[in-house]
């Protein structure tokens, strides 16, 4: 209406013109999609930028836009004059380069990908070798249909002698290339093995070589370590192994968590090639890594050790002797609930070792930890607790079950029965049950029963006679019938 | 569409809400009004009314802080904010949608620029494609345009741009200070909308008069405003000029004056008048002997019989009244009082009644805060309120009658604590505590008339210290709020000397060393330099807040 109008102008606007053009940002969704997507029109205008006075004075000439139609960049690719094709493929690894939408499969279908590998090889003109070493390597870095058209080009040994290329910036982004052909899976990795990759790319490791570089070799070798079915061949793993182990004890916290999620990649599997790990002694370090505060290196660090303690007992006690136990209390209690799982999945899988590891588990204070985390902790940390509880009650003593149960864990387990999970209520049902076995070698099944009785347990363990699942049913039945058919 | 109409506890306020309340009726606007009195009141009463109401209008409130953060209102709820707080919460300057701020264009607000504290979003998703979450790392990576060096880069200029911003806000919200008066900035609306009246434009010099009586404003300031309103007043008032024997019985008549400074003088007796108001008895010392015997030398310069002088204003010797004022002046010059003369408006109704501005401030601020209940908790505003009125006389003789007693009231408290020497120097200000106990310090409690003591102190402490050091510094003034709770109400004031820009930085301060302590304090006031504190937690506070400042 007339008066909020008038109230409008009064309003001091002349001061910033900005203040007009300018929302809030808690204004919707909605709005704020369509003014990103005028982002990225004002990009793509700028990245096919028709005249040079759009660019700032600041902007280097290398940047300079070389407008080329796609049947332009054909010939010039396919033609013989080296600035032309330094032109073109620039023009390409640019289009390729920019952030939303690259035409990816425009690009290959134009069929300039074997000139592409071509252009890799000359090696008297370095600017071109570039360019279509970028390019090739955003092609690579698309759907594996993309991968496989830059490799059936012939790129993987090429990309490999570029290693060795006397331009530190050429051979890092072979580098690059390399890896996003590893990272498409076994079969690629493989065929970059075969094709002896691994030398040359740890021959680039040394001293002087810029963390930037590192970090690139670092995450192509985790992508050598990756994928399992079948996993990477023996020997690769032993020779990659030792540089890892020097790169873990890098300073940058990108370098170190590419090399943490490789260990964890080749720790992830049968116990073997847990032992090959095991043998380089870097567990004292992966430990040491458990207490960093970037998370980027803390979640693969546990990521590995958790797989060492899938491993055999032995396995699992030098992760113990490195001092595991001591860091997953504050890891249990983490904010970020991914972390609680692991590290709950970690703390199940050392409570499935003999009592001597039960015991020290219980030395450590992992059990008032543990009962947070199954009272309050996220649902899947508190599903992974439900197995660490169960696991314990398997292996471990009398004396151990009468431990457990004064940490106060029965309470917060019972309340977890009232959960939809079926899994799970088994699992604590007959956790329930080996408790009431420990109770009966004590001969203190009465008070269990009390116990359950006073927590809320038995109207719980009674509901789930009725629950839809079978087994759930039996196994309630059966507890009740047992110990709770008395009166 | 009814219009919720939000108006804070301040008679700048209450004469901003009139002019409104005035505008609305001529434009048939149907509202509903809800005194607030702090932070608190108004959520609730956001809360308890945002289903009912869109449009809401804050007075005197809302401005200094992110309204929308706090009250997370709907994206179809608007608020007019018309608040001489400042700064200006950025946020609210900035919202073009959901905030429109009434504020007069000439103004300086001095708000940094857009691009100094906002960013594109587009930079802020970089950002946080930048921080992982710790899952596993991709298995392909395109590179993009941006080399790594360059990213690094722009991760440092980043940084470089937050600490910029930092500082930039930083400054800008340092210190607390105010605008111009609202009741002014609303006359202004009236104006602009052809339809202001003289009621309006009184009401606008009696904002503005509460700005200078409260000290909130800077000398330089006030005369500017005197002379934009006193441009109004002839516009409004100059047909009666020649002809005053046609001023009826229900007429209305303002006036410029360089009138004397003295608090209600003329509905007091002169004596009482120079010895309750601030600056006379500040620059007379009148709590000690010798500034008894001053008083009396000051009187007998001027030549006034004390039985003239102690009588009502309104019976004195009509001779005697004729060139009072200059001679008022002449002496109070000889005793070092040159300001003793200021420019400001009166009002006459009808034949009888004339008041001056600063006397409806007084009666007017003193009905707000009257310590004496009678009904609901809202009942002071609405009778403080219809003070403003010309049709209620009686209630403003009675707001006079209070404001006597306050002054009185704070100049005894000024008095003893002056001669007990309650005012302690802590190093980076003065301090000053109330105890439970003595005189009138339920009247403090409140927040104007603890704010008027505050500065009737400083002043009078500032005359009596010998101390070069102590006379700039700022004050700070605590009182018992509430004893069942066991809460103090705190005022931080800026120091007393003659250029100073009424800048205040205890609202941060306060804000600063309550986060630094953990002490429960309430930021529950407008002005964020008062706040409510825990009685306990008031040495560590002030340890906290010494060591800030020193």
């Amino acid at each position: 209406n007339e008066h909020n109008e008038r109230m409008k102008k009064f309003k001091n606007k002349g001061k910033d013109a900005a203040a007009l053009r300018r929302q809030r940002m808690e204004t919707s969704i909605v709005l704020r999609k369509a003014k990103k997507d005028e982002q990225i029109l004002k990009r793509r205008s700028i990245s096919f930028g028709l005249t040079d006075d759009v660019l700032s004075p600041g902007e280097e000439k290398r940047d300079e836009i070389i407008q080329l139609s796609l049947e332009e960049i054909v010939e010039a690719v396919n033609g013989s004059d080296g600035e032309l094709q330094l032109q073109a493929t620039q023009a390409t690894r640019k289009m390729l380069s920019r952030q939303t939408n690259p035409p990816i499969n425009q690009i290959i279908e134009l069929g300039i990908i074997p000139r592409l590998v071509e252009f890799l090889t000359y090696a008297d003109n370095a600017p071109l070798q570039f360019e279509a070493a970028w390019a090739l390597t955003n092609i690579a870095s698309g759907t594996s249909e993309n991968t496989r058209a830059v490799v059936e080009a012939g790129a993987i040994p090429v990309f490999i002698s570029l290693l060795s290329s006397p331009h530190m910036y050429i051979s890092e982004q072979a580098v690059w290339a390399l890896g996003n052909i590893a990272g498409d899976g076994p079969l690629y990795r493989d065929a970059l093995i075969k094709c002896n990759v691994i030398p040359p790319l740890l021959a680039l490791v040394s001293p002087t070589t810029p963390i930037g570089f590192l970090r690139n070799i670092a995450w192509t070798l985790s992508n050598l370590c990756r994928s399992k079915n079948p996993y990477p061949p023996l020997d690769a793993v032993k020779k990659i192994l030792p540089v890892l182990i020097c790169l873990l004890q890098h300073e940058d916290k990108d370098i170190i968590s590419d090399s943490c999620w490789a260990v964890s990649y080749l720790t992830d599997g049968s116990n073997d090639r847990i032992q090959i790990v095991v043998d380089t002694g870097i567990l004292p370090r992966l430990v040491e890594l458990l207490a960093s505060l970037e998370l980027i290196v803390m979640a693969p660090a546990l990521r590995a050790i958790g797989n060492v303690v899938t491993g055999t007992d032995e396995q699992t006690q030098a992760a113990i002797d490195a001092g595991i136990l001591a860091v997953l209390p504050h890891l249990l209690r983490h904010a970020k609930p991914t972390i609680q799982k692991e590290a709950a999945w970690a703390l199940s899988n050392i409570a499935a070792g003999p009592c001597q590891q039960i015991q020290q588990l219980i030395t450590c204070g992992l059990l008032p930890p543990l009962v947070e985390l199954l009272d309050k902790g996220d649902f899947k940390a508190q599903k992974e607790a439900v197995w660490a509880v169960a696991n314990f009650m398997t292996g471990s003593t009398v004396e151990q079950v009468v431990e457990l149960v004064h940490s106060g864990v029965l309470k917060p387990l019972l309340n977890l029965l009232s959960i939809k999970d079926s899994k799970t209520i088994l699992v604590i049902l007959d956790t329930i049950s080996n408790l009431f076995l420990a109770a009966e070698k004590l001969g203190e099944v009465d008070r269990l029963c009390l116990l359950v009785e006073e927590l809320d347990g038995l109207e719980k363990i009674e509901a789930l006679q009725t629950h839809e699942n079978n087994m759930v049913y039996r196994a309630a039945l059966n507890i009740m019938e047992k110990y709770f058919s008395g009166e | 569409q009814r219009v919720l109409l939000l108006v804070a506890s301040d008679v700048d306020a209450l004469c901003a809400c009139k002019i409104l309340q005035a505008l609305f009726q001529c434009d048939h606007v149907q509202y509903t009004l809800v005194p607030v009195s702090g932070w608190q009141e108004l959520e609730t009463a956001f809360l308890e009314h945002k289903d009912q109401f869109k449009y809401f209008v804050l007075i005197n409130c809302g401005a200094n802080v992110d309204l929308l953060e706090i009250l997370q209102p709907e994206e179809d709820t608007f608020f007019f904010v018309c608040d001489s707080h400042r700064p200006i919460n950025v946020v609210n300057v900035y919202n073009d949608t959901q905030i429109k701020l009434l504020v007069k264009q000439d103004d300086e607000l001095d708000v940094p620029a857009y691009d100094d504290i906002f960013r594109d979003e587009e930079d802020e998703e970089e950002d946080s494609e930048n921080e992982s979450d710790g899952s596993e790392p991709s298995e392909k990576r395109r590179r993009f345009e941006e080399d790594i060096i360059e990213r690094t880069m722009k991760r440092r200029q980043r940084r470089e741009w937050e600490a910029r911003r930092r500082e930039i806000l930083f400054d800008y919200e340092q210190y607390e200070y105010h605008g111009t008066s609202s009741a002014m900035v609303m006359f202004d609306l009236a104006w602009m909308m052809s339809k202001d009246l003289n009621d309006m434009l009184w009401w606008a010099i009696v904002g503005l008069t509460d700005q200078w009586v409260q000290d909130k404003i800077t000398q330089m300031k006030y005369v500017t405003d005197i002379g934009i309103l006193q441009r109004h007043v002839s516009r409004h008032n100059h047909r009666n000029e020649d002809e005053e024997n046609s001023l009826s019985i229900d007429c209305m008549r303002i006036a410029f004056e360089y009138d004397l400074r003295l608090a209600l003088y003329q509905h007091w007796s002169l004596y009482e008048s120079l010895c309750n108001t601030s600056y006379t008895s500040a620059n007379l010392k009148l709590w000690s002997v010798q500034g008894q015997k001053r008083l009396q030398e000051f009187l007998a310069d001027m030549g006034l019989p004390l039985k003239q002088v102690k009588q009502k204003f309104n019976s004195m010797d009509m001779s005697l009244k004729e060139n009072l004022r200059e001679m008022i002046e002449e002496s109070a010059s000889k005793f070092g009082m040159k300001d003793l003369r200021v420019q400001t408006f009166s009002i006459h109704f009808g034949f009888k009644n004339k008041f001056s501005a600063s006397d409806i401030v007084y009666a007017t601020a003193s009905l707000m805060e009257n310590i004496e209940k009678e009904g609901p908790e809202t009942t002071n505003f609405i009778k403080a309120l219809d003070s403003l009125s010309r049709g209620n006389l009686d209630k403003l003789h009675q707001g006079l009658d209070l404001a006597k007693k306050q002054l009185r009231a704070i100049q005894q408290t000024v008095a003893s604590c002056i001669c007990t020497n309650l005012v302690i120097s802590q190093g980076p200000f003065l301090y000053c505590s109330l105890m439970e106990g003595t005189p009138d310090v339920k009247l403090f409690s409140k927040p104007v008339s603890l704010c008027l003591l505050s500065k009737y102190l400083l002043k009078s402490f500032v005359c009596s210290t010998k101390n070069k050091r102590c006379k700039l510094l700022p004050l700070i003034m605590a009182a018992p709020m509430d004893v069942e709770q066991g809460t103090v109400i705190m005022v931080g004031i800026p120091p007393e000397t003659e250029s100073s820009d009424k800048k205040n930085f205890f609202g941060r301060a306060f804000e600063k060393a309550a986060d630094s302590t953990n002490s429960r304090t309430l930021h529950n006031h407008f002005d964020m330099s008062i706040i409510e504190l825990k009685t306990e937690d008031r040495s560590k506070f002030l340890d906290a807040l010494i060591s800030l400042l020193s």
